[in-house]
């Protein structure tokens, strides 16, 4: 992870740059599949991971509702501009907890590895 | 009986599904543990949340406008106390958690269409939105280029969605925010005379709850209207 100074769209995180850059989109894994859901299953759960987020935002490292969705905006429009809807708004999320140092990017790393394995055993 | 003794078609019956472990499922897997392992929220508080997320949706707004058409008595508790009407049509702005979710437990207001005021709502600050009656909001509501523009140039948005307006109807815009929320009683439209209230529910689409399109009789889908960049009036051409 390295801040390239200014806001924290110039933070680059790696863990999540090898999300974006493998491309697994809802879009494109639907088509190949032949699923026509509009959205992707993990949608409602991110929802509900967003409010239940504002509503432990009294703690100081946790993003507020508006401070969430002006972030999101901005990880939108610059840093993650070249993915879809659902998908800007959980890597943003992520972007978010990171910058903020809720979440550390190491252990977001192992976790991933962790629950990959998990769910393909 | 053995495990496929029976005789349907399991090729046939089963919907299609993505076979696959994809990154984003994993991130979001991983971001709701590191958040419960950290304390932020309890596993109990998501399912919660997420429960209520899968439950909300447009109907309830759509069956409280079509009974203040049918009765207006009904039309005039929905303005003069819409959470109460909302209750009539099983909406509980206090749920899930006895104060509402922590961004939608707001003071909510019915915007009523007249022949010559046409509102609209938006959230110029983010997206907030009347979700307990009215759903998650769509993609485009959310987007900068809706929340900008609409409040600008209210006539040329509401044209991208194939609503244009006359000169002489004023257009209201709405802005929502985290202590209130909106949403429009349209007008009912033409055609519908001896229309049951299941008849005009199926007419008021979300997007005429949102105020960017009208009821009509025979629509009965919300237009799809595809987010494109905002452009600035004054730099066109």
């Amino acid at each position: 992870m390295s801040a390239g100074g200014g806001g924290i769209e110039h933070l680059e995180i790696g863990a999540l740059k090898n999300i974006v850059e493998r491309g697994q989109v809802w879009s494109r894994m639907a088509a190949k599949w032949g699923v026509e859901n509009p959205v992707p299953p993990w949608k409602t759960s991110l929802d509900g991971m967003c409010d239940a987020l504002d509503q432990a935002a009294c703690d100081a490292e946790v993003p507020d509702f508006k401070e969430r969705r002006d972030e999101e905006d901005l990880l939108s429009a610059t840093v993650y501009s070249n993915l879809p809807y659902p998908e800007n708004q959980l890597v943003s999320l992520a972007h978010s907890l990171m910058a903020r140092g809720v979440i550390d990017e190491a252990e977001l790393k192992q976790r991933l590895t962790r629950i990959r394995a998990r769910l393909e055993a | 009986m053995t495990e496929h003794d029976h005789d349907h078609d399991h090729d046939r019956t089963v919907a299609p599904m993505v076979d696959e472990i994809t990154d984003f499922e994993v991130l979001e897997i991983a971001l709701r543990e590191l958040c419960i392992e950290k304390g932020i929220f309890t596993a109990e508080e998501h399912r919660l949340m997420t429960e209520f997320a899968e439950q909300i949706g447009p109907t309830p707004a759509a069956h409280l406008v079509a009974k203040a058409w049918l009765d207006p008595e009904f039309k005039k508790l929905a303005l003069a106390e819409p959470m109460t009407a909302s209750k009539e049509v099983g909406v509980d702005w206090l749920h899930p958690t006895g104060w509402g979710t922590p961004s939608d437990f707001t003071a909510f207001q019915i915007l009523a269409d007249t022949p010559t005021v046409h509102n609209v709502i938006v959230c110029a600050l983010c997206s907030c939105y009347p979700r307990p009656i009215l759903g998650n909001s769509p993609e485009w509501y959310r987007t900068p280029n809706y929340r900008r523009r609409l409040v600008r140039w209210p006539r040329q948005v509401l044209a991208e969605f194939g609503l244009y307006l006359p000169d002489e109807i004023t257009v209201h815009v709405q802005d929502s925010n985290q202590k209130h929320r909106f949403m429009v009683m349209p007008m009912r439209p033409e055609g519908t005379d001896d229309w049951t209230e299941d008849q005009l529910v199926e007419i008021l689409t979300r997007d005429c709850l949102i105020g960017v399109a009208l009821p009509k009789a025979g629509v009965k889908t919300n237009m799809i209207t595809d987010t494109r960049p905002a452009i600035h009036p004054g730099n066109a051409g």
